[in-house]
């Protein structure tokens, strides 16, 4: 731990600070990934010929265990005092040196890491000289930075022991569960009325072929008996402050307009004049502005739609009195917690009018809307009808908003196709089709795919039984997506589909159909609002980016908020609450102490050059991070900048402004940079090759 | 000899890259952890893979740190070389009975320094990391990055010439070692007992493993390896450099005959993967991947699918029913392909080395050892998988990674920090500890 470290150096009479620089350099090969092109062994050999430099090394892994064990024997054995180590990216193993530096006993502050795979081999592999000197040349001035780099200590806060999860699907419900579970205070957030999420509106969930809600309902039951849960439907974060840890984050919630369950639900419902059209059934049915989401929905009971409610008061006559209450106002409040869950889901692909004749033929539908369907909750207690009459013929298309192909599909409004797979649409459309079987023995199925990716455990059985059920199976290529028209009004079946289908050596075939159903991909649930107010990021296809997604799968770039479930890309029920639960323990390492750590890169002002401009107050973009107080000094009263660091973000803006110097990025220092920016100008050693 | 006690709050039964990162995720909340490890080093398959897909990572870079880390901690005890005998439930609690395989080098001493590796006269060529395609001394460390780094004798092969333990620094050679028992109390167990690969003989159509020029999806991984045996892909039967390379996809799963019938999952991506880079290793030679179906689901692979494909890898459809080979030990692969042309035909063609995309088969049988029952394709099975995948049917006992099915790197990992979790909330619960009296701390540090 860094306190005892500390000690320890203190009990042995070092301080790093007042020691001659004797500085340790290491080349990393990467395995090949640096070492292919630049010649690493000739760095570490022409940079020990610089001053201070004591050794320097190339190894084929720095980061394995025996290459930091070579940094280790040097601090111990060689009195190594500052480290510079050339390898792949700070992001990737900045956090491994560092704790290879506070076991050997040095502060793990006096290392500099210089980027020599993504800013050299990765960039430059064409010209292997030319990209050894300009690592010679970035090490050189990692060196001179080192020369006058200070030991350092990390910010050290407490934590609220609370943690914010925000979405009520399946992910936010477990790790809301787990977080609680493990001792910690959690608050769900769910925007909209009822818990469960997307879930809720499936039939069945494979691979296990469980009923989705029953399976939900149990979740949920865990999740209300946790006493650690407090949970708030229709409410959204509106605004947060702070850092790890430390979070106020406020949260808006709209009134469910209605007080408990009551006996007249369904009289209140009819007397309602407003008619919408149902989300939970993707629009296959409609509601009124005072509505049940679903029938077993947690929490129980009615919720007005506020914006279509007209507040014509029908309801509240009919309903036993107090129980409805139009002028309920929305309200804010505020939560103090220490980290934040990201389990904000998914929403299924929204095929374009005429895409496959959504939209432009009423017998095209979605997976989403077949699951609703099929249900014998739905809206046609699921029996497999359409129009009023039995399905005979349907097809289930593949791909429909995934694995789009450049200048093939329209992209969507940012110019991007969805180039991705979404992962799930296949399983879930074969076991679509069984249930289709069950219903309907004797209906013809044709299932129009591309690849079918049938990964995950069981789920081949699915493709297996789907074959054996006399499922057609037709497979198209991207470019030539099927088409959908019209049959003639005398044909049998409303609609036809053409295909041309590579398993029957290209052949076109047109199949004639009473239901088209789109396997529409995924989505990320739109959420700019919670990324401005984060300050996470999407990755390139819109869902939000992990740090790298084998370090640190589950961790945005901003420490103390992490992702869970579909937020992050298209995943399955069972891989939702794997992620989450994995969220939840990251979350639980974090905070489970009840105290964090920041990095110790924020402003720092010297006293003795301090005028009291105000000039940086007046720049500083972050809130309550350096302020003018006033102070007196044998009688005199003056003014000086001071810092808190928890609110310091490190920017600098406050260096670049202030008139007398008087401030610094710790770590980050002018004088710092200076050396740095005359050693990259500056000769370097001859070294062998070079000519 | 005295039997070892320790005691833990989690005992994880695998050291490969899931029970790392389970063990890593519960020392990182606060709980004791035992990383029982049957091998020499932790690390476990994926310290034997090349780059990792899809970000090509190189593969090191990824584990080696993982691996340092478990070791390093200081919540983990870490016991490598050791085997689990027997479990007994006690209470809430197990008590597991381990023991610790002689390395004929005390731990304690032995620095790694690889002096008795130079002066021991024998060489075999039997090394489990590099599928017989290279040897080892009788003494050795067993890779460059190998977590412990510590030395194990091959007893079995040994002379007993003594060279070893005249050049040893430390004095750490010591023939003389004895199996240790070490007994662990635990409250919970994870099983993270990990995959084995199709065997290169399963089947008969593909050769039997007797075609030279046929190698397994991980013996590539190894020549792509830049710690790999020859540090450049060679075929084995002349080390000619391959001009024309073929995988097989599914060569060992979706195949009933030899009852596999689930899927793999990684071989899509590990097959394009391995063509990315050996597009990169080998720039003339041209890459065949025959599949059945292309399953890239996961994030980013799709794209790395179609980046593969622009790169001119060439994707046929089609099940290779056969492989033989010619005089020149050519393998030769017969299947019906179904081109763009609107033809199918059954061809026969040449390649100077063929790879079969192995697929994942149970490590170990669990069952057996820790009674967790397994479903028909030998993975642990759990009651609920969908919601609570990481939750076993005996009470304490949860699985992670590849045990529970077959799952690439990144979904081990996201499984691990799920079976982490799922053991916390169970700790924490008064069937793990009876810490129930215990109420939790209101949050103690006040605001400075």
């Amino acid at each position: 731990m860094p306190e005892e470290n500390v000690n320890k150096q203190a009990q042995a009479g070092q301080n790093p600070k007042d020691e001659e620089p004797r500085i340790g350099v290491y080349v990393c090969n990467c395995g090949g990934n640096i070492g292919d092109v630049v010649k690493c062994d000739m760095v570490a050999q022409t940079l020990g010929k610089l001053p201070n430099v004591t050794v320097a090394h190339s190894n084929m892994f720095m980061c394995s265990d025996p290459g930091q064990k070579m940094i280790a024997d040097d601090i111990k054995e060689k009195g190594i005092n500052r480290v510079v180590i050339g390898a792949c990216s700070i992001f990737l193993h900045e956090q491994t040196f560092r704790r290879t530096l506070e076991r050997a006993g040095l502060n793990p502050y006096l290392y500099y890491h210089v980027g020599l795979r993504e800013q050299v081999s990765w960039v430059h592999h064409g010209t292997p000289k030319e990209a050894t000197e300009k690592s010679i040349r970035m090490m050189a001035a990692g060196i001179a930075k080192a020369r006058n780099m200070k030991p350092l200590e990390p910010v050290r806060l407490p934590a609220h022991r609370h943690a914010l999860v925000i979405g009520g699907g399946v992910a936010g419900l477990r790790s809301a569960l787990d977080l609680a579970r493990r001792g910690l205070q959690v608050t769900l957030v769910e925007k909209s009325h009822y818990l469960g999420g997307r879930m809720a509106q499936w039939e069945r969930v494979f691979p296990t072929n469980e009923e989705a809600r029953p399976l939900l309902k149990r979740l949920i039951d865990q999740v209300l008996a946790e006493p650690n849960i407090t949970i708030h439907t229709g409410a959204q974060v509106a605004g947060a402050k702070g850092y790890v840890g430390n979070y106020t984050v406020t949260i808006r919630q709209q009134p469910r307009g209605v007080r408990g369950t009551f006996p007249n639900e369904q009289g209140v419902m009819d007397v309602c004049p407003i008619k919408q059209r149902c989300e939970f059934n993707y629009g296959l049915s409609t509601r009124k502005a005072i509505y049940r989401p679903y029938k077993e929905c947690v929490p129980e009971g009615l919720v007005i739609d506020w914006e279509h409610c007209t507040k014509c008061g029908e309801c509240v006559q009919v309903a036993p009195e107090g129980m409805i209450n139009l002028e309920e106002e929305a309200h804010e409040f505020t939560v103090e917690v220490g980290a934040v869950v990201l389990a904000t889901g998914f929403q299924p692909y929204e095929p374009f009018y005429g895409e496959m004749g959504w939209k432009e033929y009423p017998e095209v539908i979605t997976l989403p809307q077949l699951h609703r369907l099929l249900d014998d909750e739905g809206p046609s207690d699921g029996k497999f009808y359409w129009n009023g009459h039995p399905v005979r013929n349907v097809a289930l298309i593949h791909c429909v908003g995934s694995r789009q192909v450049e200048g093939v599909h329209r992209a969507q409004m940012d110019g991007e196709v969805n180039n991705y797979c979404s992962r799930v649409c296949c399983t879930a459309s074969l076991s679509m089709a069984s249930l289709i079987r069950q219903k309907a023995p004797d209906a013809k199925i044709y299932e129009i795919y591309e690849d079918i990716r049938a990964y995950g455990r069981w789920h081949e059985d699915y493709y297996t039984r789907a074959s054996k059920n006399n499922v057609t199976f037709l497979r198209y290529y991207a470019e030539e997506i099927p088409e959908v028209r019209r049959a003639d009004e005398k044909a049998e079946n409303p609609l036809l589909v053409k295909v041309r289908d590579h398993l029957t050596w290209g052949e076109e075939i047109e199949i004639p159909v009473d239901l088209v159903v789109l396997s529409v991909g995924m989505m990320p649930n739109p959420v700019q609002d919670l990324m401005e107010i984060f300050k996470v990021t999407p990755g390139s296809d819109r869902f939000l980016l992990e740090v790298h997604p084998k370090l640190r799968p589950v961790e945005t770039a901003v420490n103390g908020v992490v992702l869970a479930g579909t937020a992050q890309g298209p995943m399955n029920i069972q891989e939702s609450c794997a992620a989450a639960s994995a969220a939840a323990a990251k979350v639980s390492a974090l905070i489970e102490q009840a105290k964090v750590e920041l990095e110790p890169y924020v402003a720092h002002v010297d006293p003795d050059q301090c005028q009291g401009s105000g000039e940086c107050v007046k720049v500083c973009p972050q809130e309550e991070a350096i302020e003018l107080k006033t102070f007196s000094e044998n009688g005199r009263t003056f003014q000086r900048a001071v810092v808190t660091p928890a609110n310091c973000n490190g920017c600098g803006v406050c260096v670049s402004v202030c008139p007398n110097r008087a401030l610094d990025v710790q770590g980050w220092r002018l004088d710092e940079y200076e050396a740095m920016v005359e050693a990259i100008a500056a000769d370097i050693p001859a070294w062998e090759g070079a000519a | 000899m005295p039997t070892e006690h320790i005691k833990v709050d989690a005992l994880v039964v695998g050291g490969g890259i899931a029970g790392m990162q389970t063990a890593l995720d519960l020392g990182d909340q606060g709980y004791q952890v035992a990383l029982v490890e049957r091998q020499s080093s932790i690390g476990g398959k994926m310290i034997d893979l090349s780059k990792v897909f899809p970000t090509l990572d190189c593969c090191s870079c990824i584990t080696t740190p993982k691996m340092s880390a478990t070791a390093h901690h200081d919540n983990i005890n870490l016991l490598t070389y050791s085997e689990i005998e027997s479990i007994n439930r006690n209470g809430n609690g197990f008590t597991v009975q381990v023991t610790k395989k002689p390395r004929y080098v005390r731990e304690d001493d032995c620095t790694g320094c690889r002096s008795c590796e130079l002066v021991c006269p024998l060489e075999v060529s039997e090394d489990e990391h590099e599928f017989g395609r290279t040897s080892h001394r009788i003494v050795y460390v067993p890779f460059s990055t190998a977590v412990p780094q510590k030395a194990v004798v091959d007893i079995d092969n040994c002379i007993f010439c003594g060279k070893c333990i005249q050049a040893c620094p430390s004095d750490a050679i010591d023939f003389t070692q004895q199996p240790e028992p070490v007994e662990i109390e635990t409250r919970s167990i994870v099983l993270a007992t990990g995959f084995e690969t199709t065997p290169i003989d399963a089947k008969k159509e593909y050769g039997a493993g007797k075609l030279r020029n046929v190698i397994s999806g991980m013996m590539m991984e190894r020549l792509l390896a830049p710690t790999g045996p020859y540090g450049r892909v060679l075929r084995p039967s002349d080390g000619k450099m391959p001009a024309s390379i073929a995988y097989v996809q599914c060569a060992g799963s979706r195949d009933q005959t030899l009852g596999v019938t689930y899927c793999s999952r990684v071989c899509c991506m590990y097959a394009i993967k391995q063509a990315m880079l050996l597009s990169g290793a080998l720039p003339l030679a041209e890459i065949t991947i025959y599949y059945m179906d292309i399953r890239t689901f996961g994030k980013g692979y799709e794209q790395f699918y179609q980046n593969a494909k622009a790169m001119g890898v060439e994707f046929l459809k089609g099940k290779v029913a056969r492989i033989t080979e010619d005089a020149d030990q050519n393998p030769i692969v017969r299947v019906e392909l179904i081109d763009e042309f609107g033809k199918t035909r059954v061809t026969e063609r040449q390649h100077d080395l063929v790879v079969l995309s192995v697929g994942l088969l149970p490590g170990g049988n669990p069952q057996a050892k820790f009674g967790v029952p397994v479903g028909e394709d030998g993975f642990i099975q759990v009651p609920d998988y969908n919601v609570f995948p990481a939750v076993t049917s005996q009470p304490g006992i949860f699985v992670t990674g590849t045990a529970l099915g077959p799952m690439d790197i990144v979904d081990s990992i996201m499984m691990a920090g799920a079976a982490a979790s799922a053991t916390a909330s169970y700790l924490e619960s008064s069937n793990g500890s009876g810490k129930e009296a215990q109420s939790q701390p209101e949050r103690s540090v006040e605001y400075a």
